[in-house]
């Protein structure tokens, strides 16, 4: 068949199936049958050594039809749901031993300079410049307008300093953790010896100490606990990179990645929660420190009971 | 055939054909992006307030700009950002589909590994080394950036008094023949005139009478 003849007997084929994909024809039920046979089309264009421009044509016409008809998915509204009360902690369960490892490299680091400090406090200006050790002392003195921030600041300034410092931090330390799961750790490990001489100073001095862990003690809950999230994520990653198992390095990296996605969407929700709980509650002077501590150890006792118990026997 | 593209066999026996793009024009595009990010920025710092609030709510916007921008553009705007519909680029999964939150999500974030030690340098040597030019993002999250294909304009076949062949041709000779007449608006008459000097042997003729010569043979066999 010569292609003028086979372009008119397909004319009728190729306007249809313009119309479904330019949208002008809403009813798109009869686009996988025309579709098949707009294949078979291109076959014969190919086989029959017609112009490249027609095969071209036909070609994109079958890129496009494959798209509007495999790239639609169905709607699944819970997901999000589902992904963080069962697959989020349940996740993070099966990976216990990693987050074991960077809850060491966090609390562990943090205790090991804390009594250094204890030991000798002269050790504090070894990590921190004598400047920046006075300045943590004024943001928690008792009279202080509002704690943990240097001068006047508002809440919703703080709010926007938090969200945009913590977490980008969770998303550098997941990001950064592809190589072998190094930097994530070094991320942890420093946030770990700030904590470390920060509270060690602050907890020394008996003006500041009372007012540091009311304000820390809520907002900490989520924060440290997010950060070790994300990181773990990363260290996930990044160990798979360096031990794959029976995967090529390339599936083992997508294979993980897609594992361990609740687990990032859910570190970086719990660090906008503490963003929130740190700008508006936790540095409110008029708040008693005692019901800074209820809540605090609510909180605390919240996220642990979660990842303990929650979506248990639920996950198929 | 090796001209470099992608070729992912569908269930209906067809082929998709991805063309990977290069490390300079995803440069070209994340400059470009760069550029408006930058200048959104600057619009944002001045609509804000004075003050404690506006500061606040820029940093906030900041956050959502600097991680969400790319993510929002790929996910809703068919795996394009502003940069790379400039420059004609798409991102699509490995199987050729239009990118989800996840994919997006994961090789935006991971950026942060391909920026590594300093300035791309991660990302760029992965892309050198890896046959699909992909970075380390695109592994982990396994998409890929490829050249979004030009709408193909279909051309008026050639008007002529249609000959019979001397010889019979091949498919693919024919194929050539007939691709020679639908570019023809592209090339400039000199140029035809020595490709119809070439084709001596199938016409007879030489210059523009040998071009009219295959003209009629093209018309012969398409109509």
């Amino acid at each position: 068949m010569k292609q003028k003849q086979f372009e008119a007997q397909h004319a009728g084929l190729l306007a249809e199936i313009g119309a479904i994909l330019d949208g002008s024809q809403p009813d798109g039920r009869a686009l996988p049958a025309l579709y098949r046979r707009l294949c078979q089309c291109l076959a014969l264009a190919r086989q029959r050594g017609y112009s490249p421009v027609l095969a071209d044509y036909l070609q994109q016409m079958v890129a496009e039809c494959h798209q509007r008809l495999y790239a639609s998915t169905p709607e699944r509204p819970t997901t999000l749901v589902r992904w963080m009360l069962v697959d989020f902690p349940c996740r993070v369960r099966a990976e216990w031993r990693l987050l074991l490892f960077a809850g060491l490299a966090l609390y562990g680091v943090a205790i090991a300079i804390a009594l250094l400090i204890w030991s000798d406090t002269h050790w504090a200006y070894s990590f921190m410049e004598p400047r920046q050790l006075e300045k943590m002392t004024r943001m928690y003195q008792p009279e202080a307008h509002r704690l943990g921030r240097g001068g006047s600041q508002g809440d919703v300034q703080m709010f926007g300093h938090y969200i945009w410092n913590n977490v980008s931090i969770c998303f550098r330390s997941f990001g950064a953790g592809f190589f072998g799961g190094i930097p994530a750790l070094f991320i942890i490990a420093l946030n770990g010896m700030h904590l470390g001489v920060v509270g060690a100073w602050l907890h020394l001095d008996p003006v500041t100490r009372p007012q540091f862990w009311s304000f820390v003690i809520t907002h900490a809950s989520f924060e440290m606990t997010g950060l070790l999230l994300a990181g773990t994520a990363g260290m996930r990653i990044g160990l798979s990179l360096l031990k794959p198992g029976r995967l090529s390095r390339g599936d083992a990296l997508r294979t993980s990645a897609e594992t361990m996605y609740p687990v990032l969407v859910g570190a970086a929700l719990m660090t906008v929660t503490a963003a929130f709980i740190e700008a508006f509650w936790s540095a409110s002077p008029s708040i008693p420190a005692a019901a800074k501590y209820a809540v605090g150890a609510l909180c605390w006792a919240g996220v642990i009971g979660f990842f303990v118990f929650a979506g248990r026997g639920r996950q198929h | 055939m090796l001209d470099g593209r992608l070729s992912l066999t569908t269930p209906e026996g067809v082929r998709l054909l991805l063309t990977p793009a290069g490390p300079y024009l995803r440069a070209g595009a994340w400059a470009i992006d760069l550029a408006c990010w930058g200048s959104l920025l600057i619009v944002l710092r001045l609509l804000m307030p004075d003050g404690r609030l506006g500061q606040g709510i820029f940093l906030t916007l900041l956050f959502l700009v600097y991680w969400g921008y790319p993510i929002i553009c790929e996910v809703y705007f068919n795996g394009r950002t502003i940069g790379k519909r400039a420059l004609g680029l798409q991102v699509v999964r490995s199987d050729g589909l239009p990118v989800g939150w996840r994919q997006s999500t994961l090789r935006n974030l991971l950026i942060v590994a391909d920026f590594l030690p300093m300035a791309y340098v991660s990302g760029l040597l992965c892309m050198m080394f890896d046959s699909q030019f992909r970075r380390i993002g695109d592994i982990v999250a396994g998409t890929q950036v490829i050249y979004k294909e030009k709408p193909v304009q279909r051309a008026e076949p050639p008007a002529a008094a249609p000959l019979p062949l001397p010889f019979p041709l091949g498919p693919d000779q024919q194929r050539t023949l007939a691709d020679l007449f639908e570019r023809e608006a592209s090339l400039p008459p000199e140029r035809m005139a020595e490709l119809g000097t070439i084709a001596e042997a199938l016409t007879g003729h030489t210059g523009a009478e040998s071009v009219e010569r295959m003209r009629s043979y093209v018309a012969g066999y398409t109509q």
